[in-house]
């Protein structure tokens, strides 16, 4: 085997990656070889493509960002349908009907989840569409747009169990057949980012500001998402309470929906964060 | 001197592409040439770079048998254009700024 067939087998071995875009990088890659041998000789002409195992894994970790951010921006738009078919649900159950408090609960806290995860997701996705992406990035984008899906899922099954009715199946089901599509392709991509950070090391942390601030096209403060969690929980209480109270609730009442959203939204930083790189495990921080 | 310079093969791949479109090998060949050599990008970083451009709408690809050869021939997008200008600018202000600190013996 001469050295250039011997480069192109090292290449095509190394890659993660399947399918069309495989093919073409391969072929791109041979022709690129073939005429630099033709001009140069084989051995210069390998020496001077570089070492296959870097060039695959570069490439690799290419179609892995380009792959997660498609996938994210599917997810978006899955958690959205799920979010219109959860509407769809509730408008069709009996206006006499009352939820049981657990599924409420669950209702309103998976929703939540579900917007921020989208968010979340939605903001890397746009701030990776340029640039050179790291395999634990796509990694983190793959867990975001994974629990924006569940989240909304949750929060579809919540409702049906909250409220008893009768809605047209092509509205309920329409949602949830998007968000499968979406689950599948954040999956794929999910294994191919995966074999590529094998090597493992601590879960990135990427402040949801900063990726704002790219986008913006400005400077933003680099402030740790666990800084703004008071601010963020203050809202959010504030937001229960005058729900609340639009509603018709009693000051009571209302405290005490602030009170249960304040909970959850502190539960839900500490439970998912370091899943959402929103803060580091604990054990991390350690070392 | 051989320089590395990865971490600026974006905005390179846009300089030598501003010039005209062109297949991978060219491009690489422009990038020697207008160097006079001194840069130290293997070849082959040159296809995940292009492919990261397509993605971010600076590049498109389109296949051509121009030269009786099947081959990936790439060429800026109107973004791409602006990318590049502003990329040359980018370098510009920072290789002077650098030039200030380091031209000047203490």
């Amino acid at each position: 085997m001469s050295p250039l067939e011997r480069h192109l087998t090292e290449l095509s071995a190394a890659l993660h990656t399947r399918g069309r875009v495989r093919r073409r990088f391969l072929r791109e890659c041979e022709d690129h070889l073939r005429t630099a041998a033709a001009e140069r000789g084989e051995a210069e002409a390998v020496r001077a493509f570089g070492p296959a195992c870097e060039i695959a894994a570069a490439f690799d970790a290419e179609v892995a960002g380009r792959r997660s951010v498609w996938a994210a921006l599917l997810a978006v738009a899955g958690v959205l349908a799920v979010g219109g078919s959860t509407l769809a649900l509730i408008h069709a159950a009996s206006p006499a009907a009352t939820p049981a408090i657990p599924w409420a609960v669950a209702f309103f806290v998976a929703a939540q989840l579900a917007g921020v995860a989208a968010a979340l997701a939605l903001l890397q996705a746009l701030a990776m569409r340029r640039e050179q992406v790291a395999p634990g990035d796509v990694l983190l984008l793959v867990r975001r747009s994974g629990v924006a899906l569940l989240a909304a899922a949750a929060a579809e099954l919540s409702a049906g169990g909250a409220v008893a009715g009768k809605g047209s199946a092509l509205l309920l089901l329409a949602g949830p057949a998007l968000a499968v599509a979406a689950g599948v392709a954040v999956l794929r991509v999910r294994r191919l980012a995966r074999q590529l950070a094998a090597a493992g090391g601590a879960r990135p942390l990427r402040p949801p500001l900063e990726d704002l601030g790219m986008l913006a096209g400005v400077h933003l403060p680099a402030v740790e998402p666990s800084r703004l969690l008071p601010l963020v929980t203050a809202l959010a209480m504030a937001a229960a309470f005058v729900r609340d109270r639009a509603e018709q609730g009693t000051a009571g009442q209302a405290l005490l929906h602030a009170g249960v959203e304040g909970v959850a939204v502190v539960a839900c930083f500490i439970a998912l964060g370091p899943v959402l790189g929103l803060r580091r495990r604990v054990a991390e921080l350690a070392t | 001197m051989r320089a590395d310079l990865r971490g600026h093969l974006d905005g390179l791949l846009l300089a030598v592409l501003a010039e005209q479109p062109g297949h991978g090998y060219q491009l690489s060949q422009r990038l020697t040439r207008r160097s006079g050599g001194d840069l130290g990008v293997p070849e082959g970083s040159l296809y995940p770079a292009l492919h990261r451009l397509e993605r971010g709408g600076l590049v498109t690809s389109a296949w051509d048998d121009g030269d009786g050869r099947h081959r990936r021939v790439y060429r800026l997008t109107s973004a791409g254009r602006r990318a590049a200008e502003r990329s040359r600018r980018e370098w510009r202000a920072f290789s002077a700024a650098v030039d200030r600190v380091m031209g000047e013996p203490a």
